[in-house]
Parts: C-alpha cells; structure tokens; sequence
C-alpha cells in the first residue's frame, strides 16, 4: 500500500496495484474472434449512396478535358464531381515542414504547405492522383460509372526517382517548386565530420537504396460522410487512427466549417502501420457529396486504389561514409540522402523523410562527429509518409550496414566492433549530437543478451556444417535506438510540426463507481481497450473490470493527437495514470470530510480511503464515488463529483532500443535466402501487458523481414506502379515466419510517470539490417560487401554465380 | 436470376446478377459484414467463408456457381455475443489477433483444420504455417495464430472420445517468450 504523495507526477513511482506488467485477455479479442466488430465498410447508414473515384491511369499529364455526360446518363448515377464542382474548397494542408531550413511547397490559401485539392483539376501528378467521383445508388454502378467518364490528357515527362528529380532539365512537377526541391535538410556537425572523415585511419563508404515499400494494412481505407441539414452538422466515419486531427484539418483547413460542426468517428480499423494517419481526399469528398446529395456517402477502397493512393514508406538512396580507427573505434559517421517525398506533401510526409530518419543515424553508439544531409524530392509516385519504424528503420539500416562494412575492412568481428561503441551507461543522457538525447539505457545489458541467446559464438561451427547441406549460412546483428513518445509540443514546434502533439485523457467515475476512460488515441489493432483500463485500474486500484474506455470518437474524447510512432502506451497511458492521481488526490481530501479525520490522516491506497493507524474508519471506492454524486456535505472548495483530465505534455521523447539477430541460410542452388534463426532483444521501459507487447513485436519483426525479403514498391519508367496489388506486391505469409526468440531488457524512461517507452512498433526497426547483414556475411567470401533490398532469391542467384550487382 | 442457398442453417432466395460474387451476396445482400473484402484478387483470405465444408475464398467465387450449396460464414460460428469456439477461444487465449481484419477469414480457414484433427495426429507447426498461406496477416506475424491453432488442435484431440488422453500441452511447441 502506498500513500499518494507530494512528489511532483514525473517523480512519483508507480502506485500501482500490481495491474500493470499483467498479461491480461484483450478483452477486444472476443468481438474479433466473431466477426462482430464494425470497421468503416461494415457501416450501412439508412440511404447511404456510393462513392467511386476515378484515379489517373498516366502518371503526369495536363488534363485537357473531362466528359462525364455518358457517366451520368448511366443506371442508378446520383452525381459525378470534378474539381471544377470544388472550386471553393481549399487544398488539404500538409503539417510538417522540415524544421529549420527552406522548404517549398505547392500553396495553402492560410500560408501554410499544400498537399493536394480534393481533386486534380488542370495536372495529373500520379498514377492514382484523383480526378473525378461517382456517386451512385450502389458500389457496382458507381465503380461501372468511372469507365464512362472520357477524359483527354496532354502527356508530360515523369520521374520517378529523387535524384534524378533533381538534375538539370529533369520533368518538373510544381510551378511553386522549380527544380522540385522541396527542402535541403541538415543535422549534426558538418565540419566536423568532413575533418574526422579527413583525419580518419580508415573510412568506409556505401551506396545504398532504402527501397519504398507499401505497408498494406489488411483493411483498406474507407469513409462514409453524413450531412445533418437539420442541424448543419458533418459526421465523417473514417478508417483514421487521428480523429481529431482529422476533424482539426478538415473543418478548419479544407472544409472552411466550423471545428464544432464536425465529428469524426474511427471505428474499428483493420490496421494502419502509419498510413491512416493522413488527410486524404476522400474524406472531404463524402462530407462535400454528403451536403449535396442529402444522403450519407460512402467509399471504400479496393486494393490497387490502396496501393495507388495511400501513402507509401521508406524511399530513400543514400551515399554514406563510416570513419574509424584500425582498432575499432567508429569516429564519424555522414550520409548524404535522396528522399523521395512523391507528387504531393502528405499531410506529415516531410518530417518523416528528414527528421525522424536524420537524427537517428548514429543509433546505439557514441560517435564523437555525425552529420546527414537529405534532399527531399518531388516526383510522380504516391506521396511518401510514416511506415512502421518510420524514419528509424532507414537510419538504423544504413548505420548497422555501415558498421558491418567497418569491421570487415579491419578484419574485426562485427560484434565486438559494435560492444566497443555502445553509448555507455554512465553518459545517460546522452546528446547524439543530431539533435536527439536519448533518456536512458544499458546498451551493454541488451547487446550481450541478444548475442548471448542467439548463439553467436557457435557460428563458425554452424556455417561449417551447413555448407555440407548445401547452405551458405550467414549471421547479421543490427542494434537500434528509436525516438518515440512524440512528443513535447515545444519540441515538436521547432522540428516544424504545426500542431499540438501532447495527448489527454479524462477519467469520470459514475455513482456506482464504474469508471469510464476516454482518451484522444485511437487504435488501430492495439488493444487500447484493455491496456488503458489496465492502466486506470492499476493507479485507482479497483478491477479492471469496472473500467471502459471510450476514444476514436471526437464526439466523446478529449482532444488528442491519436496512434502514431508508438506513442500511445507512453503519451495516452501517463494522462491517464496522472488523471487517475488527481482523482485520488481530490478523495484524500474528500475522505478528510467523510472519515472525519485530518487530511494528512487520510491514506488512499487498493481502491479505498482510510484513516491511518484505524483501517476500520474506511470508504471504498463505490462507496466514494456515490457520496461524491451525491454531494452532500462536501465544503466548498471540493467540488462534487469525479471526473478529471489531464493534458500530458512530456519534458522530452522518449528511447527505446534494442539489438536482434538474424541467422539466415541461403540455397547455392537456387539463391533462396531463409531466416532460420531470429534472435531479438527489445527494451521499450516499463511494459504495460506483455502479452499484447509480444504480439506487436512479433509482426513487427516479419514486417522488417518484409522489406529485407521481399517488399518493393516497383514503378515503371512511365510511372506506373508495377506491383499494383498483392499478386504484384509480396506480403510475407505464415511460411515466411520462423519463429523467433525473444527476450527483454527493461529501462524505464524518467520522461513519463509509467516509465515507459514506445513499443508498438520498434521492432521493424531493425530487422532489415539484420538481415541483410547476415546475407552479405554469408556472401562475404564471394566479394560481396553489399546486397540491395529486397534480397531476392535472383539477386543472389547472380551473385553466387559472380555478377556485380 | 432467381438463386437459393443455404446461409448458416437458413434458406435463402433472392434474384442476382450472373456476375455477382459470393462475398457481394453476404455482405451487400444479406448483410453478413463478418466476412471481410480486403484485396479483391483472392490474396488475402479475409473473404474465406466454408462452402458445403470446405473453405473458399467468397471473391473468386460467383453466388450462381455457390446456387444450391450450403454457406457457413464467421455468423455461423457463434451466435451474437455467445460462446466461442475452441479455435476461437485458442486464439484468444494466445491473442492470435489484433485489428482483426483478416481475422474471420482466417477463422473459417483454420476452422477445416482443427475440425479435422480429432481423428488424426495433430498438424505440425510447418503444416500449419502451409494452411494459413492462403491469409493474409500485417499485425501479429502469424505466431501467436500459429501458437493458437496448436492449442486449438491440442484441445480438439483431448476432447475427441478414440484419441482422448494423448495431447500434448499446447505451451510446448510455442518457443517465442514475452518480448
């Protein structure tokens, strides 16, 4: 039992009832299990219309002419828009400007970056790049209506990779932006680097593509738009994992209506990885058409559509330069990237491509000099924005390559070169010198056990026996650091992110001391159900059971930034933990007056107050929360009833890191690669429920190995995205998937009161690396000092038989 | 054209178009919203609904050619809010599921499994892996519905009356620990 305290909320220790670290049922589970659970294309409103839009076959092109009459004419056709039926509706806005530097932007009539209209009147940027809709009594008939609209396109030139988007006389895409440069980003010393690099014993250097890949979450995305004339009020349903700030962006900075005229519901959505998070046209289209119709609108996604519109991830080609001494010691570290942000700024697009990739470089390791360069680029692909690890997967991949490379050029073993330059423990925190510091952490700890549990040092014995099968076996570490915790909205404003970024949560107790939790988050998959009761029953110390939590619903929650970057369980969990103290804090004083004992008499602890010393003098807290109801007797300076909020806005973000293994044997026949062994070693802090943890990290893991394997968003020298459906587009199946050995280390950060850190997603951060690591040590004999992703069985086929790459 | 089939345990008759799919007819027609549309090219396995006992992938199938059979979707499994099945309850308990989009597919998919080992050893963890090739999963990297099944099939073969006494504990093939 512990007493609530006078200790400032960051300080205090967990209060807890032993709830948390707990893995608990999702309690979630059931519903899914039975198919019962209502995502956006479950929703059936009484006189719902559909809406089907018409996407750019060319990839950039004038438009000369749309002719919708034939489309119109059609059975069952309600309406067919153009941009010329939006003229007074503003672009969607893009809210995160590379901080600190020149950025350019296609226009926003409020001065902020524009994305795109809602539709794309003169020019066609994109295979995908919306231009026409249908609205139809049913899907057939508005997805049969979309071939019957004609139109005439002047073909322009296309690009399709940064750096050639760049060069001198490349097509240009946006009259706002000559030379398509969107930003020239920097962070860390550059004068220092060049001279460590100058100075240095021994540099390596590597050319490497981050190829772009398409998260593809399971569910595509939907929206269903419903006009209330009566009231003058907009309801847009949407696959979002941000519904507020969805509702923020839309009502104020595309809709022009006001922000207490819209609510946005996610309902339950069938994943995100990062791609839900954005503005996308469709979800103003059905409002607009919703208005016009007098009927509740809604579209749904099909593949191809996700594929050729939702935002797609990575994409980055990078020069980058490893320094060090002949004995190991990594001096310097500079890369210089071309990121390729697509047709448009996405709503966060910019900011993932610079920031979250460039001041992660130089990850678990002390490096006295760093510094990375990135050209942002548009092109004519889809626009870029977050996938799982966003950022920090291609920054780990090219420093955990380039340390591979290093120990290769000076005959050392790749894991002692690693164990030589962990940020030691005693340095915490620790100034990365790219503008990250990171909290806390033993790298040691985690390092030794990943390779202690993975067997390293039985692997010259390993590698012996099976070339005997015919097997080239290869072994790759990749160690990672991954900001998380976005973010402190001071922070955040000075990385150029246009927007609030703290998280809330409310707490009501109703009379019969049930509970309801409502928070700003929304999941997408993450069981924020269970986890959040877990979390508010914990701190009160009542059962988990009398706890419901409510989000994903602007109507019902706080204001709040939503699921993003692992954020939730250390952004949403810690507002309500704090919320929860307020709750206790106002019942200590309250138990003064019902207990009739002085306040400092008054201990709150397992879900009841008391007197100190005389445990018989007690309330619980059903028996509190009816009294509180009720009122009777409270002085004035305590307001009746319970129901508090807190806006938690963290001092800093917070670190997770990490260290995995990938054992990998590759066919001499065939030049199959198989993961046969995955070691992965995590430390996200204090864990809230294991159980949904581990579930996060395991699909995290097959995610990264995904793109090491088999994931690549192919386009053509026309602009036409090869792999346009999952026939086209490689998804790791459940063959792909050995399974994995798991452990973890455990550093609370001092950023929140729960200790913890991001978790969701941190895991996909650096399987990649490992893997590809582990194919170049198994082609090593060969000459072979790199390997582009995704390591096909053809790629290395070619190389066992001595082609360069 | 006028159509019948039979949809957990109902009949069911109503005029289609000849291009109309299965899963068109469920969801649209009869409302089943249990079985999901998550790729429209027969990749992803969310639409899997059991046709006279067989798993089928309800967008690669058209309602006329499923005329006359009869259909159990993820509705048929259990009634609104009821019990779970073991399968079900298996996958809870090993939280084989997170967004829960491709989860009645696989659900109906791994349902032909299970139901078919209480007479047979139990299928091996490769075995497994092989059935749910054909669903797609983003979230959980299969293991957890991997381990899930395990526990299923273990379960299943416990409680099937020749076999009963020989299961092994599902825990023992599950190597991953809590990360």
């Amino acid at each position: 039992m512990t007493a609530v305290t006078g200790e400032t909320p960051l300080q205090a220790p967990i209060q807890g009832n032993g709830l948390l670290g707990q893995p608990l049922d999702s309690r979630e589970d059931p519903q899914l299990l039975r198919g019962e659970a209502t995502y956006v294309g479950d929703i059936d409103l009484p006189g719902t219309a559909h809406m089907a839009i018409l996407g750019s076959p060319v990839a950039h092109a004038k438009i000369l002419s749309i002719d919708a009459k034939a489309a119109e004419q059609l059975p069952g056709v309600l309406k067919v828009a153009t941009a010329a039926d939006f003229t007074d509706v503003m672009p969607l806005p893009c809210i995160w400007i590379p901080g600190g530097v020149e950025s350019h932007f296609p226009p926003h009539p409020y001065g902020l970056p524009g994305s795109r209209p809602v539709l794309s009147g003169d020019t066609v940027r994109h295979v995908g790049d919306a231009i026409a809709v249908v609205v139809a009594e049913t899907p057939r008939q508005a997805a049969a209506a979309l071939a019957a609209i004609s139109v005439e396109y002047e073909p322009l030139p296309v690009v399709t990779r940064a750096d050639e988007a760049l060069a001198e006389g490349a097509p240009q895409l946006h009259e706002a932006v000559p030379g398509n440069l969107n930003a020239y980003w920097t962070c860390g010393d550059k004068d220092r680097t060049d001279a460590a690099i100058a100075e240095a014993e021994v540099t390596v250097e590597l050319d490497l593509v981050n190829q772009r890949t398409i998260n593809s979450p399971i569910e595509p995305r939907g929206a269903v738009g419903d006009y209330n004339a009566a009231t003058g009020e907009y309801t847009l349903y949407a696959s979002t994992q941000g519904p507020h700030n969805h509702r923020f962006l839309l009502s104020a900075l595309v809709l022009g209506i006001p922000f207490n005229k819209l609510r946005v519901v996610a309902p339950t959505v069938g994943g995100s990885f990062g791609t839900k998070g954005y503005l996308y046209p469709d979800m103003a289209l059905v409002l607009l058409l919703s208005k016009a119709l007098g009927r509740p609108v809604k579209w749904v996604d099909t593949r191809t559509g996700l594929m050729n519109s939702t935002v797609q991830g990575r994409d980055h080609r990078q020069h980058v330069t490893l320094a060090g001494t002949r004995d190991g010691r990594i001096t310097a570290v500079r890369c210089t990237s071309y990121a390729n942000l697509g047709a448009y700024p996405s709503t966060i697009g910019p900011g993932v491509a610079t920031a979250l990739m460039g001041r992660s470089i130089s990850g678990m390791y002390d490096i006295d000099a760093a510094f990375c360069e990135v050209y942002v680029a548009f092109t004519n692909t889809v626009p870029l924005g977050a996938q799982r690890g966003s950022g920090r997967a291609e920054a780990a991949f090219l420093m955990e390559r380039l340390v591979d490379r290093y120990a290769s050029e000076i005959g050392m073993d790749p894991a002692a070169v690693r164990r030589r330059n962990l940020v030691p423990k005693e340095k915490f925190p620790y100034d990365n010198g790219l503008g990250w510091t990171y909290d806390s952490g033993d790298y040691q700890l985690n390092f030794d056990r990943a390779i202690e549990l993975s067997g390293y040092a039985d692997m010259p014995a390993r590698k012996t026996e099976a070339r005997t099968r015919g097997k080239r076996l290869g072994v790759g570490i990749a160690s990672y650091v991954a900001i998380c915790g976005v973010g402190p909205s001071t922070r955040m404003s000075k990385e150029g992110m246009l927007g609030g970024t703290w998280e809330s949560a409310n707490i009501r107790v109703h009379p019969t001391g049930e509970v309801t939790v409502t928070v700003g988050s929304a999941s997408t998959g993450q069981s924020h159900g269970t986890v959040f009761a877990q979390v508010a029953a914990d701190e009160l110390g009542i059962d988990p059971a009398t706890v419901q939590v409510y989000e994903g619903d602007t109507l019902k929650a706080p204001y709040g930034q939503g699921t993003y970057g692992s954020r939730s369980y250390s952004m949403a969990a810690p507002a309500i933990a704090l919320t929860a103290r307020k709750l206790k804090a106002k019942l200590v004083k309250a138990g003064a007056v019902f207990l009739g004992v002085p306040e400092d008499k008054v201990v709150y602890a397992d879900g009841k107050v008391f007197e100190a010393g005389n445990e018989e003098n007690t309330k619980t807290f059903a028996e509190l929360a009816m009294a509180m109801w009720y009122g009777w007797g409270l002085p004035p300076e305590i307001e009746p009833a319970l129901d508090e909020t807190t806006h938690f806005d963290p001092p800093d973000f917070n670190y997770p890191f990490g260290t995995h293994v990938a054992v990998v044997e590759i066919d001499e026949l065939t030049g199959e690669t198989e993961v046969v062994a995955y070691t992965a070693v995590d430390d996200a802090g204090n864990i809230g429920n294991p159980k949904i943890v581990l579930g996060q990290i395991e699909g995290s893991i097959l995610h990264g190995l995904g793109q090491a394997l088999m994931e690549h968003a192919e386009y053509d020298p026309d602009g036409q995205l090869v792999s346009r459906d999952l026939g086209h587009y490689a998804l790791p199946r459940a063959i792909d998937a050995p399974f994995f050995t798991l452990d973890k280390t455990t550093t609370p950060t001092p950023h929140n009161p729960l200790g913890a850190k991001g978790a969701g997603e941190i895991a996909t951060v650096p399987p990649a690396a490992a893997v590809v690591n582990a194919v170049v040590d198994a082609l090593s004999d060969l000459g072979v000092q790199h390997i582009d992703m995704p390591v096909t069985p053809e790629k290395v086929w070619r190389r066992l038989r001595g082609e360069a790459q | 054209m006028d159509l019948s089939l039979n949809v957990n345990g109902r009949p069911e008759q109503f005029s289609a178009q000849p291009n109309e799919l299965l899963v068109e007819r469920l969801r649209d027609g009869l409302g089943l919203t249990g079985t999901k549309v998550g790729c429209d090219t027969g990749q992803c396995g969310t639409c899997v609904v059991r046709l006279d006992g067989r798993s089928v992938k309800s967008c690669l199938i058209l309602t006329a050619a499923a005329a006359g059979s009869a259909v159990t979707t993820i509705e048929g499994v259990t009634t609104p809010g009821g019990e779970l099945t073991g399968l079900q309850e298996a996958l809870r308990e090993e939280h084989g599921t997170q967004c829960g989009f491709c989860t009645p597919g696989m659900v109906m998919a791994l349902g032909e499994l299970v139901d078919n080992t209480t007479d047979r050893e139990p299928p091996t963890e490769p075995e497994i892996r092989e059935w749910l090739t054909g669903n797609l999963c983003r979230c959980t990297g299969y293991h957890s519905v991997v381990r899930g099944v395990q526990r299923a099939c273990s379960a299943a073969r416990a409680q099937a009356p020749v076999e009963q006494g020989t299961a092994q504990p599902a825990t023992a093939a599950a190597s991953g620990q809590e990360g």
